[in-house]
């Protein structure tokens, strides 16, 4: 693109190397705004691109593939095809209020709850995150161990790889970069796509499904309760607000590309959706032919499909759990150091010089790093983990919620771009199923023989 | 300036401080080092009422998934 006559070394004391990357950025966007060629919209678009869809093929992540996985082993085609699409349809409306608030305050997420509510407050916030971040790029590497497992790479070597690849991606010290890096990676999510297509899914059971959220086998059980929260945790959880309005800073976008965030997010539902139903579609045919899979890891089910999709679907299917852990432990690790930078109010850019912003990267390759150690301990037990991951993160979520409800409601620092009427009703709908669905679980665990097992 | 190609991109020529370009390009709050931190927010009684029940939610389903973490190793111990 346009070559920028300013040098980094000629930066001053009132600027950073941060502010002028982004402003080559900002450069971009602003002539393709005044720009009257064809395919204006959509070069616009491709700049303006990123944070969206990187969070939510993102949250499509190693525990939550493997939930959708076992969803379509135990329960086949039926019910949660359009609950998955209900809770991509949620997680818009949570992500939507992101862009707004990135876009409007220019501050990210955990600087706001820190700023407008306090220590107090934002220390909760916080500790959410963190257990909840920690937890999560356990299993992200899990998820890459088991995907490069069926291919035969020795899991430290499998772990270590995926470390590296975290490591260099920041080391190239530009937001841009990073970003169309992890969205290459993230294109990848799609292979359960064809997947999909090789179980050879009844199109006419597909649609009955979308149209009458039906069947489910075995009816109202434990399990279903926990695959309702591991699919709700796959979909809507805390780090995704975080990291989704810090993307929208660090990437530079204003009130203006509003829009085009939007566009972005939707995209981003859109594609992760389709990724997660065709992985329920995938695994289908070890529910048709009564395949216990609860204790199976990501390179089990990838094994038990040969018969059904082949050598090469299980092959993309082990690729697609590879890449889930790989583009979330990327995604995943970068929200934890923008939190810590935003709260400490030191340097949270992936623009960050070395100089600038060691605290920030060093704070993102340790949490990448002491996720990668932990997985290397022996006799995990992997499936169990990811769906108490998924589980912890919807519990977490209604107070995050609650907090974005508050901040997006703020006129004093969203002006013209607070929330409506209709966004408050989406946005408290969404919290109240969240706490709903937490307290079905709540019930189901102190009385475990309320509902058959 | 002098436009590239047939993109519409167009790129500066002459050199200027980094300072003045940076300062035209972004918005004042975008600039890393030109942040003045929004002020305190006063949180109203329900608010706050609302904070707390959910924060006692959110502990009590931690100690939940602690016990079924328990029973999950002790039925399989």
């Amino acid at each position: 693109m346009s070559q920028t006559p300013i040098e980094l070394d000629t930066v001053g004391a009132d600027i950073t190397t941060e502010d002028v990357k982004r402003a080559r950025d900002r450069q971009r966007v602003q002539i393709n705004r005044t720009w009257k060629g064809r395919g204006r919209s959509f070069r616009l678009l491709w700049l303006l691109i990123g944070p969206g869809i990187l969070v939510m093929v993102g949250e499509n992540d190693g525990p939550s593939m493997i939930s959708y996985a076992t969803t379509g082993a135990t329960y086949g085609i039926g019910f949660f095809l359009p609950f998955i699409a209900l809770t991509f349809a949620m997680a818009f409306v949570v992500q939507e209020m992101t862009v707004r608030l990135g876009a409007a305050t220019k501050r990210g997420h955990a600087e706001l709850i820190y700023t407008r509510f306090g220590r107090f407050w934002g220390f909760f916030a916080m500790a959410d995150l963190v257990i909840g971040n920690l937890l999560t790029l356990v299993t992200e590497f899990i998820a890459v161990r088991a995907g490069l497992g069926f291919f035969g790479v020795p899991p430290a070597l499998a772990v270590l790889g995926a470390f590296l690849v975290v490591v260099a991606a920041v080391l190239t010290r530009r937001y841009w970069t990073w970003e169309r890096i992890v969205l290459s990676f993230a294109a990848f999510n799609l292979v359960f796509v064809p997947v999909a297509i090789l179980a050879h899914p009844v199109s006419s059971q597909v649609v009955r499904a979308f149209f009458t959220w039906g069947p489910l086998p075995g009816g109202v059980t434990a399990g279903f309760v926990l695959l309702i929260m591991s699919n709700i945790g796959a979909t809507v959880t805390p780090w995704m607000l975080f990291f989704q309005q810090s993307a929208v800073v660090d990437k530079g976008l204003t009130t203006a590309d509003i829009r085009q965030g939007r566009i972005d997010t939707a995209l981003g539902a859109v594609l992760a959706a389709t990724a997660a139903i065709a992985t329920v579609l995938a695994t289908t045919p070890l529910f048709l032919h009564h395949i216990t899979a609860s204790n199976f890891q990501g390179a089990d089910f990838a094994q038990a499909l040969i018969p059904y999709v082949g050598q090469v679907g299980a092959t993309l299917f082990a690729i697609g759990i590879f890449e889930a852990g790989l583009v979330a432990a990327l995604t995943i690790s970068s929200s934890s150091a923008y939190a810590f930078g935003e709260v400490t109010g030191r340097s949270h850019s992936l623009n960050s010089s070395l100089r600038e912003g060691w605290p920030f990267y060093a704070v993102l390759v340790t949490a990448a790093g002491i996720a990668a150690i932990l997985v290397l301990i022996p006799n995990a037990p992997l499936v169990f983990i990811v769906l108490i991951v998924n589980v912890i993160a919807t519990l977490a979520m209604p107070p995050a919620i609650v907090f974005l409800l508050l901040l997006v409601n703020d006129h004093e620092i969203m002006g013209k771009h607070a929330n409506g009427r209709l966004s408050n009703i989406f946005g408290i709908t969404v919290t109240v199923l969240l706490v709903l669905a937490g307290i079905l679980f709540g019930i189901t665990t102190i009385f475990p023989h309320l509902l058959p097992s | 300036m002098i436009d590239t190609r047939n993109t519409g991109e167009q790129m500066h020529t002459s050199p200027r401080p980094a300072e003045t370009w940076v300062h035209e390009v972004l918005e004042p709050g975008q600039l890393s080092t030109a942040k003045q931190p929004f002020g305190r927010r006063r949180l109203s009684r329900s608010t706050l009422l609302l904070l707390w029940g959910l924060r006692t939610y959110v502990l009590l389903m931690v100690l939940l998934i602690a016990f079924q973490i328990w029973n999950a190793l002790h039925a399989g111990g």
